[in-house]
């Protein structure tokens, strides 16, 4: 139902974000973003949002 | 409810990230353009990326929620407390995305390391405001 986890998952971010950075995504206007960019010269806070509803 | 609730904070506190000298981006699991139906709907200054795949996600380590941990007394109490706060403003409204994805954040200094995070544990738990923005301002002066 609704696509929940059976058993208790373990939420655990990476201790580095390499992973993260090869990732492309794109913003509201349909540019592509790499991940990595976005901390290339200053620190960048990522929120992800459960969903938009 | 909790997202809407805690990107809406979220952008009333830009202006703080940005003096702290740390770019903030939210990410949702979804198309660009219902990405920007939501900034537009909310009316967010924030950039909003879509991952409808929820790479990010799962490179992230953000976790797939028990039924319990979408709706349990915690995550509704926190729900009609939202929706109170804003007087209605803030409410539940259709899901766009996977119902049991969980989100999280995380500030990461340049060179990649992870150097604050908070992924979240049920539906209601969402990084307070202050502290992200706190971790940020140390980040940003280490």
């Amino acid at each position: 139902m609704l696509g929940a986890a059976k058993h208790k998952q373990h939420a655990e971010a990476p201790a580095r974000a390499d992973a993260l950075a090869e990732i492309v995504l794109l913003d509201h206007e349909g540019s592509e973003v790499t991940l990595g960019d976005l901390w290339s010269e200053r620190p960048a806070a990522l929120v992800w949002l459960r969903h938009y509803g | 409810m909790h997202c809407r609730q805690h990107a809406v904070q979220l952008n009333r506190a830009r202006d703080e990230f940005e003096a702290a000298g740390v770019d903030i981006v939210l990410i949702g699991q979804a198309t660009p353009r219902h990405a920007a139906h939501f900034r537009r709907k909310f009316e967010l200054e924030l950039p909003v990326l879509a991952d409808k795949d929820r790479a990010s996600y799962k490179a992230a380590g953000a976790k797939v929620a028990t039924m319990a941990e979408l709706l349990g007394p915690k995550s509704v109490t926190a729900g009609i407390g939202h929706a109170v706060k804003s007087r209605g403003a803030v409410r539940q409204g259709k899901m766009i995305g996977h119902p049991a994805q969980l989100g999280g954040a995380m500030i990461i200094k340049p060179g990649g390391e992870v150097v604050w995070s908070h992924m979240s544990e049920d539906a209601s738990d969402n990084a307070p405001n202050e502290e992200l923005l706190e971790a940020a301002r140390r980040a940003a002066s280490a």
